[in-house]
């Protein structure tokens, strides 16, 4: 009993630098790799074809919230084609460092 | 020959229709929103990183996502039940409100 409670702590303590190490993204870098995104989420008022709406802006965005997007594309339990497809590519440190360059506001 | 064209006519009639969409009511969205503030925040800059900010975002994005929230095209637990009751004049109006907050989301461009 004893042991597993102490296994347990140590997994969990364990755990938090994984935590930590995944929302550090690098901006600089997210920039550099962001020129795949440019064609559509770096045109103002740029719209999406078919159904057509406006691409989001992303400037300014929460960068958890942009990571909790395209691991939902990768995991393809959010539906766009192009999206997923993009998505698919990316390593988790990838997301990270778009989301960081993303969460930034200026234009 | 005359299909390609009948079929470019409808579509640019389908666009033109999509445009002339009645835009929502920024003061009823004003009055709608109360249920969205604890996540969204009260002018759609949420402070809390797993909620996205609206501020400024494209009208008929918020209006696509709401939709497909209530379509259940999009599947998220928290935002289903409060999409469901929407109507597609509510879901305008939200979309106008949050949209026309300042300080919000800006296109990064290269």
């Amino acid at each position: 009993m004893y042991r597993r409670i102490l296994l347990l702590t140590l997994l969990s303590f364990g755990c938090a630098p994984l935590a930590l190490a995944q929302s550090s993204g690098d901006p600089a870098a997210g920039e550099r790799k962001a020129s795949m995104c440019a064609g559509c989420h770096g045109i103002p008022g740029y719209r999406n074809a078919y159904p057509a709406y406006s691409v989001p802006k992303l400037g300014g965005q929460h960068a958890q919230y942009i990571v909790s997007a395209l691991k939902a594309y990768q995991g393809k339990s959010r539906a766009h084609p192009t999206m997923q497809a993009i998505a698919a590519g990316l390593s988790d440190q990838d997301m990270a460092d778009l989301a960081a360059y993303f969460a930034g506001t200026k234009p | 020959m005359k299909k390609p064209s009948l079929a470019i006519a409808a579509a640019v009639l389908a666009l033109a229709l999509i445009d002339a969409r009645a835009a929502g009511s920024v003061d009823a969205g004003k009055q709608k929103s109360a249920p969205c503030q604890q996540c969204h925040g009260a002018d759609g800059n949420s402070t809390n990183a797993q909620f996205p900010r609206l501020a400024g975002q494209y009208p008929d994005y918020i209006a696509k996502a709401l939709s497909d929230y209530k379509s259940g095209d999009r599947k998220n637990p928290v935002m289903a039940p409060f999409a469901a009751g929407l109507s597609f004049e509510d879901i305008e109006d939200l979309a106008a409100w949050f949209s026309s907050r300042p300080n919000g989301l800006v296109v990064r461009h290269w």
